[in-house]
């Protein structure tokens, strides 16, 4: 019986008999105590982004010894006048006989600079000539052409398409879609504006719930209401505006399972929350959407992730940046975000049982060893020493590996237990 | 026919069965002879299945003949025949009655009324299908193989090996062939038999199958007669069975060993293993001639392939070599110990073992203990005494056994013999220097081709042990793994899916460290021996790469025109139409343009800019830049023309017999027949081409 009213009023007291079954159930204080620890939590987070926000931190106050290469949002009119201005130029290249040759600023990670003072990846300065008369780059220098005439189109046209569009309209040439994205990411750099600027989009595949009302495109969604999937996260940014919350804090969720858990336990309402999924790698529409919520509503974000390599690196790219999109990391990026777990020594200390660990593979071992050299996580000494804990056990684990003490343990247990215990890095 | 062969295995079998009726005798300790031991075990010889019996009686017959001829430096020609041996036949050799079928159905093979029925609706239903895809004009595959009725009727064959080797003294033949696990392979060299067993297994086998004896006819050089000699293995006492044994006139002047025996087989099944290892036999011995051949009663099923003799170099004979002391172990010390001739510990050290000096075999003596003195008779020494030498072997450091006493194939014969069997288009070899493992020196040589006839797309593994070919067990084998994970073919520009890719490796040692029971591939498990392998192949690749990029640019030279004109219109109708695009909005929204655009976009709309102007020029720029490319290019390499050397043509015998071209083809008895080698020396490689008999047509191999 007493499960049954659990679960209809999850947000209730939780200190009855019949969870002591749950490991460190007992351990967990009432809800007021939790809540009020988060509620120190957001107002210290505002106080720090209210006190930055005075002097936001940009690459050219820096003074840095090494030239670099940033992005701004464009107006579709100045996009489609630099693509202009630079096809006018070709034209009379090629009928002065010279052909034609692009300058592409390279993104390979040899160009790539970890700031620590802004805490993202940037680009450096070092391009590459893309010549049409050149067997190895006739057929990028072509790609490249046919992209930005398809762009001066959607900038005549002030219309949106999808990269999947976009590949669409002349396969032949592309070939497959990982070219004409390639491509595209190198017409933002040369063109020195923002990828949503070039009217792109990804499709949809973040996904948001919890305390959070929004206009999209001049709707108002609330996204309590949103049922359990949530409201998917809108390709392009600039039809989002008007955000609100009484949340504390943001959570971010690496797997689509986990994010189902917690948004059908209805964990929101219990801790007032944002609940965030990109579903794995981050696209740049959630991304941008992370950005604008933290620094329009000035919440604290927490991270649940896998307890593996590839769990960090999806931490990193929301924190620091991609490096294939560095380029944009001012806009992109989401500084200060909290590592919750699943981490290393969480293991141990919550007991998972060994049926639940899987061993690292070598590629798992590699990549988290490559990890411990860069920068953002060095810069971490909390990061540095779970990560090196991770590849000494040579053990991962995934978020669902806590299902082993029942599927609602997470929403339960594990995430009250360690935000009362303020056990983030 | 021996009527005495009480001894039959299918007797053996029933006496056995008898003896737990027997309460008695069932706990009588019994003795087991080698021969025997090795009749329960045949598969670990290889000797699995008829098939396979058939190829390890092939190969085994193979291999004695080349360490034969080898072991007195003469080339060796090596005749071999299977012959297909009818039912029939077979009961007429051993003297018995063709029997006539009574009942049918007492068969395995009787085809019940209700299978006959199956077949005959199946068989009409594959020719109306067959009828339909011909009206339909489809191509018409060949009539359904119809799959022959499984027979469990045993094939017998007679295998023939005839070779020019050394011959077997006349008063040994009988104990050569008739007692297991007695040899002249026993010492410690590299050799080619995996168990000493050779020709004695097939012996067994044959005693078990067919119950037939060998035959051998052997002679020595010196010998003006041939030994003759008919004779079964009694494999209860592992002793020889002699039937005849006599001295006959040699009548040709011929030395070598002539070995016949008839043996169950499957030729059908392991045909193509059979040849296989023919071809890469021939591969690894190119100064080896074999002549093959199968001979049934159908024509049409015959097989006869010739693999000529490309080289006169042979490898040198690898020597017996003295143990190292990291390599024995408490048995072998022992062993060695009762078979010394040194008197003292001192001398004992100092020369049974390699790498033991005068001072280092003080120092060992002294290490030992205070009950060990040089001077102390070595037989002398206790079990104890004993282990602590052998702890002390195992901790003390010792120089690593040095490759002399190793006959690797050489990689002038490596890739002779690729260049033969498989006409690449590029070859390339290495051959490492000698490597230790467990204190058995090893050498790896490696060979890699590109292209080339009759080779598969991907990697085509080639193995060799000792100088044999290993054809079983590839999946595990450490040259199989190396090529396939550990090499990235990408950094060579060779397509691991795409190109033919021909893989060899050649590891010769002491002690080849196989595994598994019929010891047909080593161990992925030996980190000294998988890193050689590496470096070997990766040596290889290194140099192919070089010939290969530079043919990717010759060909890039040819194409680059092609592929640049290609993009041409896709580049310029992008441009134009933007441009004309801009033209047009220019006119409706009065966008400022610079002057010189403005002229630009003026001439857009006014069609005196069109897209054919754009292609025009661009095309122009193109050629251009091609011309002045390829004016860079044949200034870089147009020069290089690299020195040629003259043709050698070496005779191979001081009386040339000009009969004609046409070898006879008891060429092997009487090698007087010319043989031409032509040698082209191009980029340090040589590449010669034999003259085949009665073709001219000499290729030069071209890089």
């Amino acid at each position: 019986m007493a499960d049954k009213r659990k679960r209809r009023r999850p947000a209730d007291d939780s200190d009855s008999e019949s969870d002591s079954k749950l490991p460190f159930k007992s351990k967990l204080k009432p809800d007021s105590t939790i809540l009020q620890t988060l509620k120190t939590l957001k107002d210290s987070a505002t106080a720090a982004a209210s006190s930055s926000s005075t002097k936001p931190l940009t690459l050219s106050d820096l003074n840095l010894s090494t030239a670099c290469r940033e992005v701004t949002d464009l107006s579709l009119s100045s996009v489609q006048s630099s693509i202009e201005s630079l096809i006018l130029s070709f034209a009379h290249s090629i009928l002065a006989g010279n052909g034609f040759s692009f300058s592409v600023p390279s993104r390979s990670s040899a160009n790539q600079l970890y700031v620590p003072e802004l805490d993202r990846i940037v680009l450096k300065d070092k391009t590459a000539v893309r010549p049409f008369a050149n067997v190895s780059t006739v057929r990028k220098a072509t790609v490249t052409t046919r992209i930005l005439q398809l762009i001066h189109q959607l900038c005549l046209k002030s219309i949106h398409v999808t990269k999947r569009d976009l590949f669409y309209t002349d396969v032949k040439l592309f070939q497959d879609q990982t070219q004409s994205d390639a491509v595209l990411d190198d017409v933002s750099c040369i063109l020195g504006c923002t990828r949503s600027s070039l009217n792109v989009v990804a499709a949809e595949k973040g996904v948001v719930v919890g305390r959070l009302i929004f206009s999209d495109n001049g709707d108002m969604i609330d996204c309590t209401k949103m049922g359990m999937g949530g409201k998917a996260i809108p390709p392009n940014i600039d039809r989002v505006g008007d955000m609100q919350s009484d949340a504390l804090f943001i959570l971010l969720v690496e797997k689509d399972a986990a994010y189902m858990r917690l948004a059908e336990d209805r964990f929101y309402n219990r801790f007032p929350c944002i609940i965030v999924t990109a579903k794995g790698q981050p696209d740049v529409a959630t991304r941008l959407f992370m950005r604008k919520m933290k620094t329009e509503l000035k919440l604290p974000v927490i991270a649940l992730v896998d307890s593996d390599p590839y769990g960090l690196k999806i931490l990193s790219v929301y924190g620091c940046g991609s490096k294939n999109m560095s380029y944009d990391s001012a806009n992109l990026t989401t500084p200060d975000i909290k590592w919750l777990g699943i981490r290393p020594s969480d293991l141990d200390k919550y007991k998972i049982p060994e049926q639940c660990r899987l061993p690292m593979t070598e590629q798992d071992i590699k990549t988290g060893k490559d990890l411990l050299e860069e920068d953002f996580v060095k810069k971490n000494p909390g990061w540095v020493e779970e990560l090196s804990l991770m590849v000494k056990s040579k053990q991962k684990a995934e978020i669902q590996a806590l299902s082993s003490f029942g599927f609602q343990y997470l929403t339960e247990v594990y995430l009250p237990l360690k935000l009362q215990q303020k056990d983030w890095l | 026919m021996d009527t005495e062969g009480s001894n039959s295995p299918a007797e053996t079998k029933k006496a056995k069965s008898k003896t737990p009726r027997k309460p008695k005798s069932a706990h009588v300790l019994k003795q087991k002879s080698p021969a025997e031991f090795f009749a329960d075990n045949k598969n670990i010889a290889g000797f699995d299945n008829p098939g396979k019996s058939l190829y390890t009686t092939v190969r085994e017959l193979v291999e004695n003949s080349l360490d034969s001829a080898e072991s007195i430096s003469e080339l060796p020609v090596v005749e071999i025949t299977i012959e297909d041996i009818g039912k029939s036949k077979f009961n007429s050799m051993i003297g018995l009655a063709d029997h006539e079928r009574v009942d049918e159905e007492l068969y395995d093979d009787f085809e019940s009324a209700k299978a006959r029925e199956k077949r005959l609706a199946k068989e009409a239903r594959h020719q109306e299908i067959q009828a339909k895809n011909a009206s339909v004009g489809k191509k018409v595959k060949g009539p359904m193989a119809t799959k022959p009725t499984k027979s469990r009727e045993a094939s017998y064959y007679r295998v023939t090996c005839k070779d020019n080797g050394r011959g077997m003294p006349h008063d040994d033949i009988p104990n050569m062939f008739g007692r297991v696990l007695s040899g002249t392979k026993y010492g410690l060299k590299q050799t080619r038999g995996k168990f000493g067993l050779g020709a004695k297994m097939a012996l067994i086998w044959s005693k078990m199958s067919t119950g037939l004896p060998i035959e051998i006819s052997s002679s020595m050089k010196s010998q003006n007669y041939t030994s003759f000699c008919r004779l079964d293995i009694d494999i209860h006492r592992n002793i020889p069975h002699i039937h005849v044994h006599e001295k006959r006139e040699n009548m040709d002047i011929w030395h070598g060993a002539e070995i016949q025996i008839v043996i169950e087989g499957n030729w059908t099944t392991y045909r193509s293993k059979i040849l296989h290892y023919m071809r890469q036999m021939a591969v690894i011995t190119p100064y080896a001639q074999f002549l093959f051949k199968f001979l049934s009663d159908t024509p049409e099923k015959n097989v006869t392939v010739r693999f000529a003799r490309r080289t006169d170099i042979m490898p040198p004979i690898p020597v017996e070599t003295k143990y190292h002391p990291s390599a024995v172990d408490l048995l072998l010390i022992k062993r060695l110990i009762a078979e010394t001739s040194k008197q003292n510990l001192f001398q004992f050290l100092q020369h049974e073992f390699v790498n033991v000096g005068k001072s280092y075999a003080e120092r060992l003596i002294g290490e030992m203990g205070p009950d060990f003195s040089p001077k102390m008779p070595v037989k002398s020494l206790t079990a104890q005494q004993i282990v602590r030498i052998h702890q002390l072997f195992r901790q003390a450091k010792f120089d690593d056994p040095s490759g002399n006493c190793l006959s690797p194939a050489g990689e002038y014969n490596l890739r002779l013999g690729i260049i033969k069997e498989l006409h690449p288009d590029m070859v390339a070899t290495y051959s490492g220097s000698a490597q230790v493992f467990e204190g058995h020196p090893f050498i790896v040589e490696a060979g890699v081709s590109v292209g080339g006839k009759d080779v598969k797309q991907g990697l085509n593994i080639f193995r060799f042990a000792n100088r044999i070919p290993l054809l079983f067990e590839q999946g595990a084998d450490v040259v199989t793994r190396t090529a396939i994970k550990r090499i990235n073919w990408n950094n060579y520009k060779i397509n691991q899916t795409q190109d033919k890719i021909g893989v060899f490796v050649s590891i010769v040692s002491t002690k080849i460290p196989f595994k598994g029971t019929g010891k047909e591939y080593i161990g992925d498990d030996i980190s000294e021996i998988a890193s050689a392998v590496k470096t070997a192949i990766q040596q290889c690749c290194a140099q192919l790469k070089s010939k290969i990029v530079k043919r990717i640019q010759a060909r890039e030279q040819q194409e680059r025109k092609r592929s640049l004109n290609k993009y041409i219109p896709n580049a310029t109708g992008a441009i134009y139409d933007m441009l004309k695009d801009m033209s047009q909005s220019r006119a409706s929204k009065k966008k400022r343009y610079e002057d010189k655009d403005v002229d630009l976009l003026n001439q857009v709309s006014a069609h005196l800019v069109t897209k054919q102007t754009l292609k025009e020029k661009l095309t122009q720029h193109v050629e251009q830049v091609d011309y002045e490319m390829a004016l860079e290019y044949a200034t870089q390499t147009g020069v290089k023309e690299e020195p040629r050397e003259d043709v050698y043509i070496p005779p191979l015998e001081a009386g040339v017999n000009w009969v004609g071209l046409s070898r006879p083809s008891t060429a092997w008895c009487s090698p007087t027949s010319l043989r031409v080698v032509l040698g082209c020396i191009d980029n340090g490689f040589v590449w010669p081409t034999g003259l085949e008999a009665g073709m001219c047509d000499a290729k030069i191999w071209q890089a």
